[in-house]
C-alpha cells in the first residue's frame, strides 16, 4: 500500500500563501525528503497526487516523457474544481493553455524546433553586444536610483522583460501590459499582483483568471499575427506566426499559447532569480567582496543563484502506463507532483544545500528542468544574468538590505515581489 | 584558439556543446578527451539526453 503522507504536513504546500513564507516550504519538503521521499498526498479537493522530492526521481521522471505525460492532465496543481473548469472553458481539454510544457511527443518537438535554432547558443552568439548594451543601460539607470530602490520592481523585472519582449519583437510602450499579465497568469493568488477583482479565496479563481489572461493575449498577439504574416520581420514573433508544424499551421490555442509562454515565463523566472541572487547578496557582504575579488566567480554565481531561486515550483506528471519508481507501484493514471523546489536542496545531491555556494561545481540543480522539456530559453536566460552581474558588480560598492523583502505567494512559479536596498555604486 | 583536431558535439535536447578541448573537468572528464572516448552511457550533463542524440558542431 502506498505511504500516504499526513495531511496537516502536505496541505500547506497546495496552498500559494505558504509561499510567500520561503522558509516555511523548504521546511515542509526538508521533512519531506527525510520521513515521505515518495508519498500520496491526500488533499480535500484535489485527486491524490505522489509528491516527488529527491532529485534523483525527479530526473529519472522527466527524462521519460514517454512514460510520464504532459498533456493529459493538468500540467500544474490543480484542484477538481480548476480541472473542471479547465475543461469547461476549452472545451474538453485539460489545459488553458497550450504550450510546449504541455505537449507530449512527438508534438512537443515538432512545436520546439520551430524556434529552438533561436535559442541556441551559436545564435544566441550573435546576440551578445546587444545583450551587454542592455543590461549596461539597466545597470546604469540603477546608478540613477540614489542610494535605495527595490531592486525587484525598479531592476529585476524590467531588465529580462525588454530582454525577451525585444527579441520577440514587442514594442516598448506594450512592455508594462504584457508584465501585468505575466504577473496575473503567475500570481493570480498574490494579494499585490492578482488580476484586479480577483477572487483569491475562491478555488476557481486561478482558471478565471487564466481564462482572462488567455483571451487578453489572444487579444494582443492575433494582430501581430496578421502583421507578422503580412511583413515577417527578424523576430520570434515573425517565426511563430509564420512555423508550420510537420507542414501545417499550428493549431490556433498552441499558436497564441506559443506567445504566451515566451511573454511570460521568458522574463519571470530569470526576474525572479536576478531579485533572489541581489536578496542573498545583500544578506552576505563577503559574497560581494568574492564577487568583486574574483569575477570568473560570476557564472557559478548565476547557476547557485537558479539554484537557490528555483521559481518553478512544481510540475505534475500523470502516469501513461504502471511503474515502479523507488521501490513504489505507480500506477497507470497516477498524478505526480515534482518538487523543483526540493530537488535543488536535496541533501543526497549538494553538500551543505541550505549554503549559498557559487563555487559549486558541478552545480547539478535542475532549475530549467531536465530531460525532453528542459527549458529552451535556458541558454538567453544565463547569458543575461551573466552580462547583467558582470557589469554591476564591478560598479556596486556596498549593498545591504533596507527593509524585509517579500516573497510572491505562488505555489507554481514563486519568487520575491519585494527586494528594498539600500547600496553604493559608481 | 581551438587545440588542432578537437571538436564540438551539440545536444539535440538542450543544444549543451561538448567540446572535446576543454571536456567536463568538474564531471570528471578531463581536457582532450574525445566524443569517442566518452562511455556508451554517457548523457547530457544538462538535460539527460543520450550520447546518440549528439551531433557534430559543423566548423
Amino acid at each position: 500500500m502506498a505511504p500516504t503522507i499526513p495531511t496537516e504536513l502536505i496541505a500547506p504546500a497546495f496552498n500559494p500563501a505558504t509561499f510567500g513564507k520561503r522558509g516555511a516550504v523548504h521546511e515542509i519538503f526538508r521533512q519531506l525528503r527525510r520521513d515521505y521521499p515518495l508519498a500520496v498526498a491526500e488533499v480535500p479537493g484535489f485527486d491524490p497526487h505522489w509528491i516527488v522530492t529527491r532529485h534523483a526521481d525527479l530526473r529519472e521522471i522527466t527524462r521519460q516523457d514517454r512514460i510520464f505525460h504532459s498533456s493529459d492532465r493538468s500540467k500544474t496543481l490543480a484542484s477538481q474544481l480548476a480541472e473542471q473548469l479547465m475543461r469547461q472553458y476549452t472545451g474538453g481539454a485539460p489545459h488553458i493553455f497550450k504550450t510546449l510544457v504541455h505537449m507530449d511527443e512527438p508534438e512537443h518537438t515538432a512545436y520546439r524546433q520551430v524556434t529552438q535554432p533561436q535559442f541556441m547558443p551559436q545564435a544566441l552568439e550573435k546576440l551578445d553586444g546587444r545583450l551587454r548594451e542592455t543590461a549596461r543601460r539597466h545597470v546604469d539607470r540603477m546608478a540613477t536610483l540614489g542610494d535605495r530602490c527595490d531592486f525587484a520592481t525598479d531592476v529585476a523585472f524590467p531588465y529580462p522583460l525588454e530582454v525577451i519582449l525585444d527579441l520577440i519583437g514587442i514594442p516598448r510602450p506594450d512592455h508594462a501590459r504584457m508584465l501585468r499579465l505575466t504577473q496575473w497568469l503567475f500570481s493570480y493568488a498574490d494579494p499585490d499582483l492578482c488580476r484586479p477583482g480577483a477572487s483569491i479565496a475562491d478555488p476557481g479563481e486561478i482558471i478565471e483568471t487564466w481564462n482572462i489572461v488567455y483571451n487578453e493575449f489572444k487579444e494582443y498577439y492575433d494582430a501581430v499575427i496578421r502583421d507578422r504574416r503580412a511583413c515577417p520581420r527578424d523576430d520570434v514573433a515573425s517565426l511563430i506566426a509564420n512555423g508550420k508544424v510537420n507542414g501545417c499551421p499550428m493549431d490556433e490555442r498552441a499558436m497564441i499559447s506559443y506567445y504566451v509562454i515566451a511573454s511570460t515565463a521568458g522574463h519571470d523566472t530569470t526576474s525572479a532569480t536576478t531579485a533572489t541572487a541581489m536578496w542573498v547578496l545583500a544578506e552576505d557582504p563577503e559574497l560581494l567582496d568574492k564577487l568583486k575579488a574574483n569575477p570568473g566567480l560570476v557564472p557559478g554565481f548565476v547557476e547557485e543563484s537558479i539554484r537557490w531561486a528555483t521559481p518553478v515550483q512544481q510540475f505534475v506528471r500523470s502516469a501513461a502506463e504502471d511503474y515502479v519508481l523507488r521501490g513504489q507501484q505507480i500506477k497507470q493514471g497516477d498524478l505526480l507532483y515534482l518538487s523543483y523546489v526540493s530537488a535543488n536542496r536535496d541533501e543526497e545531491v549538494f553538500d551543505d544545500p541550505y549554503e549559498f555556494r557559487p563555487e559549486r561545481a558541478p552545480n547539478r540543480h535542475i532549475g530549467f528542468g531536465y530531460g525532453g522539456h528542459v527549458c529552451l530559453g535556458q541558454h538567453l536566460a544565463r547569458r543575461e544574468m551573466r552580462a547583467f552581474w558582470e557589469e554591476l558588480i564591478p560598479r556596486l560598492q556596498s549593498v545591504e538590505m533596507a527593509d524585509e523583502g517579500r516573497m510572491t505567494e505562488s505555489e507554481f512559479v514563486c519568487g520575491p515581489k519585494s527586494v528594498p536596498i539600500r547600496f553604493q555604486m559608481n | 584558439m581551438p587545440e588542432p583536431g578537437r571538436r564540438k558535439w551539440q545536444c539535440r535536447t538542450c543544444s549543451e556543446i561538448y567540446d572535446e578541448a576543454a571536456g567536463l573537468p568538474e564531471y570528471g572528464i578531463a581536457p582532450g578527451t574525445r566524443f569517442e572516448e566518452l562511455p556508451d552511457d554517457w548523457v547530457c550533463p544538462m538535460c539527460g539526453t543520450p550520447k546518440s542524440d549528439f551531433d557534430l558542431v559543423a566548423d
